[in-house]
C-alpha cells in the first residue's frame, strides 16, 4: 500500500471530521502515543534494570550460603545447614529454592521438602575455580535465576540459589498499572483541555461564518468581537474593515441609484411634456395653418374657373389634406390628447384602431374592471407607452397576425398583458441596440411605479409580455 | 482497516510486555522426586577425626597435605571428619565410625578414662610436646591477670577443651568463684582462632587458648598478635594427642603408628610428608606415654565436673 493511499484513507477520516475533533484527536492521540511509548520504554529498562539486579542478587546470596555453609558442611551440622537455606529464603521473598549438593551429588540440604525436582541438579553446575555460575531456568513457576557457587573450591559441595522472577515482574506490573492510570488521567485531562481550547479556537471562527452569512444578506451593520489578539483575530478586524467598507459601496451605490431613477423620472416626465407641447403645436399652429391653407385655396377655385388652375389647386388640397393627416397622426403618435381627456382605455382604443390600420393587424383588446376609471396620469402615460413600444416592436420584428392586449384591474394593481403570435427571439441573444433599449425603457417605466415587468419569449414561440403596477405606491 | 492497525498494535505491546529468555530447558519445581538414599562405597575410606581446635575450615586446608599423604601411603581413600563439639568426636571414635583422631588434650583424657581411646602418637612442635593455656586480652586493654577480668566478657572454646575451658575455670576457682558469678557472660567459639578473633574484634575482653594454635594464628594472620596480648601462660600441659579407637584393629593401629613415626625421616626424601608436616605446623611426630597427661587429670578433679 503507497504512502500516498495511506494518507488519502488519513485524510478520508480526519478531514471529514470537525476542527473540534481534529484537536481532540490531536491531544488525545499525542498524550496516548506519549503515555503508550513511555510505558513501555519502561517497563522494558525496568525490566532490564531488575533482572540485572535480580541476577546480582542471585549471585550475591549464593557467595553468601557458600560462605556460611562451608562450616556446617564440613562439620556435618546439617541441621544448622537446613536451617540457614529455610532463613535465607524466609528472609528474602524473591528465593524460589535453595539446596547444597556434596561433591558426590548428594543432596545435603534443601528447602523443597522430602525431594527435589527432577533434573534439577543437573540444570546447572559450576566447576570448582569458578567464580559463580548463573543460568536462567524455565520453570513452570515462571523464568528463575539459578546461581551455583563451588563451597571451600568445590571440596565441600556446591550451592545452588534460585531467585524467581515473580517480585520483579509485580514491580513492573504494578509501575506499568501506574503509567497507564496516569495516561489515563492525563488523557482525561487532555480532553477537557482540548475541549476548552476548541471553544476558544472555534468561537470566532463561527461567530465570522455567522457574520459572513449575515452580510452575504445584506446586512452590513454586522461586526464580529476580536476576542484574541491573535491571527484570527487579525481575520475579524478584516472582516470588520471589509464589511464597513461594503457597507458604504453599498450607500453610495443606493445613492447613485436613488438619483438615476430620480434622473429618469425627470427625462421621461419632461419628454412626455415635450412630446405634449410639440403635439399641441403641431395641431394647434401646423393644422390652423394648413386649414388656412385649405380655405385659401378653395377661395382661390372659387375665383378663377379656369379648368386647369382648378386641377391644380384640387391637387394641392389634396396634398395640403395629406399633410394634415400626417400631421394628425404625428401629434397623436407623440401625446393623444385622448390620454389626457378621456383617459388609458380610450386612448389605447384609439391606439389599437391605429395600429390596425397601419400594421394590418388584427388586434384583440379586452378590459376587466376598470372601463371607466381614470388611474394617476404617473400609471397611465407609463402603460400606455409600454403597450405602445410593445406594438411597435411587435409591427417592427414580430411578423405576428394576431395580437390579444389584455387590461385588468385587480386587488389594486393593474395589469398589462401583451401577446403575439409572432416569431418571437431569444431572450439571451444579443439584439439590437435600440430593442434592448426599449425592453430597458419599458422595464424603467415599470420600475418607477414600484411595478413589475416580465417577458417571455422563445424564436417561433411567439412573445408575451406582462406588466404589473400598484395603484397606490408603498 | 483502522482495527488491524489497532491490532498489530496491541500485538505488538503484548509481546513488548512478556520478556525473558526463551529456550531455556522446562523445569516443574512442584514435582518433586525423593532423594537418592545414601551411595555405600564399595571402598570402605579411612576415616579421620579432627578436633574443632581451629574452625572446620582452617582444619580442612591445614590437615588435607596430611590426609593426601596417608591415603597414598595406605592406597586406601582418606575422609575427614569434623564435628562441632569435642564430645561429638569423642563418641564417634568410641562408636568406631572414626579410625584414627586428632583430639584434644582434654578430650584425651575423658576418652581414655571413659572407653580405652588409645594413645598413638603426638605431635612435636619446636622440640617440646607440651603447650600451654594462654589467657589472652585486647591490645589496648588493662587487664594485667585473670583477676582483672572480673566483670568481664569472656570467651571459651569447646565446652570440653583443657586450654579454652578447663584451665581458665581453674583460675577463676583459685580466686574462690565460679566463672558464671566472676565473669559478666561467657560465650563458646568452639574454635581457638576463633576465640582468639572474638578477643581481637573486641567481642571479648578475654579468653584462654592453646598456645600452638595461638602461635599458628599468628604467624598466618600478624595483624591478629597486633591486636591482642599476653597476660599469662599456664604450666605446661600434654600436647594435643593422636589417637585411636579401641575398635581399630591392631595391625592398622601398628601401621598407622609407624607411618606416623617415620614421617619425619619421610620428610628428608619426600616433600610431601615434609609438606604435610609443615602444613599442620609440627616438627614431628613421636610417641607419648599416657603419663604425660596426669597434670590434666589433677587440673580436672581440682576443677570438677564441667557442665
Amino acid at each position: 500500500m503507497s504512502l500516498r493511499r495511506l494518507f488519502q484513507q488519513f485524510w478520508a477520516i480526519a478531514g471529514a471530521v470537525s476542527v473540534r475533533t481534529k484537536i481532540l484527536g490531536i491531544v488525545l492521540g499525542l498524550v496516548l502515543l506519549l503515555g503508550l511509548g513511555i510505558t513501555l520504554q519502561v517497563r522494558q529498562a525496568l525490566t532490564r534494570a531488575m533482572d540485572a539486579q535480580l541476577e546480582q542478587q542471585s549471585i550475591s546470596l549464593t557467595r553468601d550460603l557458600a560462605a556460611r555453609a562451608t562450616d556446617l558442611i564440613l562439620i556435618r551440622d546439617l541441621y544448622a545447614l537446613h536451617q540457614l537455606l529455610v532463613e535465607m529464603q524466609a528472609n528474602n521473598a524473591d528465593v524460589r529454592y535453595a539446596f547444597v549438593v556434596d561433591p558426590q551429588g548428594q543432596i545435603l540440604a534443601n528447602t523443597f521438602g522430602a525431594g527435589i525436582p527432577e533434573g534439577m541438579v543437573e540444570t546447572n553446575a559450576a566447576t570448582r575455580d569458578e567464580h559463580h555460575r548463573t543460568v536462567v531456568l524455565n520453570t513452570d513457576a515462571g523464568f528463575v535465576w539459578d546461581t551455583a557457587v563451588p563451597i571451600f573450591e568445590g571440596r565441600a559441595g556446591t550451592a545452588r540459589v534460585g531467585l524467581s522472577e515473580t517480585s520483579v515482574n509485580r514491580a513492573v506490573d504494578s509501575v506499568t498499572g501506574q503509567l497507564l492510570l496516569t495516561t489515563v488521567l492525563v488523557s482525561i485531562i487532555g480532553i477537557a483541555a482540548a475541549a476548552f481550547l476548541t471553544w476558544i479556537l472555534t468561537r470566532p471562527i463561527l461567530d465570522l461564518a455567522e457574520a459572513t452569512q449575515a452580510v452575504g444578506q445584506g446586512d452590513f451593520s454586522r461586526r464580529v468581537k476580536r476576542w484574541a489578539d491573535d491571527e484570527i483575530g487579525d481575520l475579524a478586524e478584516a472582516f470588520n474593515a471589509m464589511t464597513g467598507d461594503l457597507a458604504r459601496a453599498a450607500q453610495e451605490r443606493a445613492e447613485r441609484e436613488q438619483l438615476r431613477v430620480e434622473y429618469v423620472k425627470r427625462i421621461i416626465a419632461a419628454q412626455e411634456d415635450e412630446r405634449k407641447r410639440i403635439a399641441r403645436e403641431l395641431h394647434d399652429d401646423a393644422s390652423q395653418a394648413l386649414t388656412s391653407l385649405r380655405v385659401g385655396l378653395k377661395t382661390l377655385t372659387d375665383i378663377c374657373a379656369d379648368p386647369e388652375l382648378h386641377r391644380r389647386v384640387t391637387d394641392l388640397q389634396t396634398i395640403a389634406a395629406q399633410t394634415m393627416q400626417g400631421i394628425h397622426d404625428l401629434a397623436l403618435q407623440l401625446r393623444p390628447s385622448v390620454l389626457d381627456d378621456l383617459g388609458l382605455v380610450a386612448a389605447l382604443e384609439r391606439h389599437l384602431s391605429d395600429c390596425r390600420r397601419r400594421y394590418g393587424l388584427t388586434i384583440d383588446f379586452a378590459v376587466h374592471g376598470l372601463s371607466d376609471m381614470r388611474l394617476s396620469p404617473a400609471i397611465e402615460t407609463a402603460l400606455y407607452r409600454i403597450v405602445q413600444e410593445a406594438l411597435t416592436n411587435i409591427g417592427r420584428h414580430a411578423q405576428a397576425h394576431t395580437v390579444s392586449v389584455l387590461l385588468e384591474h385587480r386587488d389594486g394593481k393593474v395589469v398589462a398583458v401583451v401577446e403575439d403570435d409572432g416569431v418571437g427571439f431569444d431572450q439571451g441573444a444579443a439584439d439590437s441596440a435600440g430593442r434592448r433599449l426599449g425592453l430597458f425603457g419599458m422595464q424603467e417605466r415599470a420600475a418607477l411605479l414600484s411595478g413589475k415587468f416580465t417577458l417571455e419569449s422563445a424564436p417561433a414561440r411567439g412573445t408575451s409580455l406582462f406588466v404589473e403596477v400598484p395603484l397606490k405606491e408603498g | 482497516m483502522l482495527s488491524r492497525w489497532l491490532g498489530l498494535l496491541i500485538a505488538f505491546l503484548l509481546t513488548a510486555c512478556s520478556s525473558g529468555p526463551s529456550g531455556a530447558p522446562l523445569v516443574h519445581l512442584s514435582n518433586l522426586k525423593p532423594l537418592p538414599a545414601e551411595v555405600s562405597s564399595d571402598v570402605i575410606p579411612l576415616r579421620v577425626a579432627v578436633a574443632a581446635v581451629v574452625s572446620p575450615k582452617g582444619t580442612a586446608e591445614s590437615y588435607q597435605p596430611l590426609l593426601d599423604y596417608l591415603s597414598a601411603q595406605l592406597n586406601r581413600p582418606v575422609e575427614l571428619v569434623q564435628r562441632r563439639t569435642y564430645t561429638e568426636i569423642n563418641d564417634l571414635i568410641e562408636s568406631g565410625f572414626v579410625d584414627l583422631a586428632f583430639v584434644c588434650t582434654s578430650a584425651y583424657v575423658a576418652g581414655h578414662d571413659k572407653f580405652g581411646m588409645e594413645l598413638l602418637a603426638a605431635p612435636q612442635v619446636n622440640g617440646e610436646t607440651v603447650y600451654y593455656s594462654m589467657l589472652i586480652v585486647p591490645r589496648d586493654s588493662p587487664a594485667q591477670g585473670i583477676a582483672d577480668l572480673r566483670g568481664k566478657v569472656f570467651a571459651f572454646t569447646d565446652p570440653m577443651s583443657n586450654s579454652g575451658r578447663v584451665y581458665p575455670t581453674y583460675l577463676v576457682k583459685q580466686l574462690g568463684s565460679t566463672p558464671e558469678q566472676f565473669f559478666a557472660r561467657t560465650f563458646f567459639t568452639y574454635s581457638h582462632d576463633d576465640a582468639i578473633r572474638a578477643v581481637a574484634a573486641g567481642l571479648a575482653d578475654g579468653a584462654a587458648v592453646d598456645s600452638l594454635v595461638y602461635d599458628f594464628a599468628v604467624s598466618r594472620d600478624p595483624t591478629l598478635g597486633e591486636r591482642t596480648r599476653l597476660i599469662h601462660r599456664s604450666p605446661p600441659f600434654g600436647i594435643p594427642p593422636v589417637v585411636v579407637s579401641p575398635n581399630v584393629r591392631p595391625q592398622l593401629k601398628a601401621e598407622l603408628q609407624a607411618l606416623l613415626l617415620g614421617m619425619a625421616d619421610e620428610a628428608l626424601r619426600n616433600p610431601r610428608a615434609q609438606n604435610a608436616l609443615r602444613a599442620i605446623g609440627i616438627d614431628r611426630f613421636v610417641s607419648i606415654d599416657d603419663s604425660a597427661y596426669d597434670s590434666v587429670r589433677e587440673l580436672l578433679k581440682a576443677v570438677g565436673s564441667l557442665e
